[in-house]
């Protein structure tokens, strides 16, 4: 590994490291979709949080393809595969008290979400 | 993991209180840490979520009760000695030798 | 291991010798010089900053066609002004409207933009913020930002949980249609940035 001297930080700040990968992968999701966050609770890591797991919500956009830090976490390689903006209504989250209104975009990778069934696309 | 940085729709944690602006740093180990976390993925060490990762095996307890940057010492440490670029020995080592320069 | 093991935390002349000596060992093991250190603190302590974002917010009030793209491909739009790279790879741009406020947050660490915002400020960071801004975003905004979002704007919350980074766009305020490009940036806040607060009312 070679060092990192001085004269290399501002080149390296700028160019950053983006977690896109070049893989070519299919999405198995597209925007409007209806979707379920998965019920999983791995001991290891997972960007997944507990208050979204089980929520019902709809796929906002695809962000395109992305390494997943739940493999990469553990050393157990990239598995690439797509990053999709879903939306969940307060009321799905937090129950009938809730904002009518509002809502919560949170990134979910393809292995967090799945179809429901019998939804219309 | 279900651990204690998995933090969305927890009650009782306390008022914000975001002002007055805290400088970004309040200790000159916390500029440190922060510059090693940030080379040492430069550098290609580890993987970022192999840090995030190690910030979340920290205790409930330790986790609640530490600022930002004692997390990064936590996790740059951790995610070193699993990579085997250093040991908990050498760590240690180095403490003493630093403390008996300084005395 | 001795420190890992432990529920709590070392004292803070405990830390600050434990991270002397990982850099020693790290600089003595050839992974970085120390010299490099010290321009990433530098950096980041003062060169990048909220300024950054209030440039790229301002030219989007004033270029419609910037504004389009900025929404468009956040990361090509915002790195036209020169602004890339470590924490800010992947860039989505949120628009407020008269009908939208949107809020950023990370639950789980303290995912924020660098490049266009600096580093995040303690109160991002910490768990009061990121338990509540999911679960109770206006009364978070309220009680501690002093933000009453109107009932019926819709507050969308964006817990940036993967490796995009979010902006805020806040609303261009009123009376401003004669401020330049540098006087809008000026009334651009990091917090209208983040979604905590609103860009600054004109001055005259």
């Amino acid at each position: 590994m070679p060092t990192l001297t001085v004269d290399q930080v501002d080149a390296r700040i700028l160019k950053g490291g983006s977690c896109r990968s070049q893989e070519v992968v299919d999405a198995g999701f597209a925007a409007g979709d209806s979707v379920i966050a998965l019920n999983i609770n791995p001991a290891t890591h997972t960007r997944l949080p507990r208050y979204i797991r089980g929520k019902r919500g709809t796929v906002a956009f695809d962000h395109g393809v992305f390494v997943f830090p739940d493999t990469l976490a553990e050393r157990q390689g990239e598995q690439p595969q797509h990053c999709y903006s879903v939306c969940f209504t307060f009321q799905e989250l937090w129950g009938p008290q809730a904002s009518a209104i509002d809502c919560l975009y949170i990134d979910m990778f393809e292995s967090y979400i799945e179809h429901i069934e019998g939804a219309q696309p | 993991m279900n651990g204690a940085h998995d933090l969305g729709g927890m009650h009782g944690l306390g008022p914000v209180n975001p002002y007055p602006e805290e400088p970004l740093f309040h200790e000159e180990w916390e500029r440190r840490i922060f510059a090693m976390y940030v080379a040492t993925l430069f550098v290609g060490i580890y993987a970022i979520d192999e840090l995030r990762k190690n910030i979340e095996v920290m205790h409930p307890t330790h986790y609640l009760d530490s600022t930002y940057y004692e997390h990064w010492a936590y996790c740059v440490e951790k995610s070193l000695i699993d990579r085997d670029v250093i040991s908990e020995a050498q760590v240690l080592e180095r403490m003493n030798q630093l403390a008996g320069e300084a005395a | 291991m001795s420190r890992h093991g432990h529920n709590h935390s070392p004292s803070p002349s405990q830390l600050s010798l434990r991270v002397k000596a990982l850099e020693s060992l790290l600089v003595e093991k050839g992974y970085f010089e120390s010299a490099a250190l010290d321009r990433i603190v530098e950096t980041f302590e003062h060169k990048v900053g909220p300024r950054n974002g209030a440039k790229v917010i301002a030219k989007a009030w004033v270029d419609p066609a910037y504004k389009q793209r900025l929404l468009a491909d956040s990361t090509a739009a915002i790195a036209e002004l020169g602004y890339s790279g470590a924490q800010g790879e992947d860039m989505v741009v949120v628009e407020n409207t008269p009908t939208v406020h949107n809020l950023v947050v990370c639950t789980l660490c303290s995912c924020y933009p660098w490049p266009t915002l600096g580093l995040p400020p303690t109160w991002y960071k910490m768990p009061p913020f990121r338990s509540r801004a999911v679960i109770d975003p206006r009364g978070l905004l309220k009680d501690e930002f002093d933000l009453e979002i109107a009932a019926n704007v819709q507050l969308r919350v964006w817990d940036s949980n993967a490796e995009l980074r979010y902006l805020v766009m806040p609303m261009r305020p009123a009376g401003t249609e004669g401020y330049s490009e540098e006087q809008l940036a000026e009334l651009v806040t990091r917090d209208s940035m983040i979604g905590v607060g609103l860009a600054l009312a004109a001055t005259a």
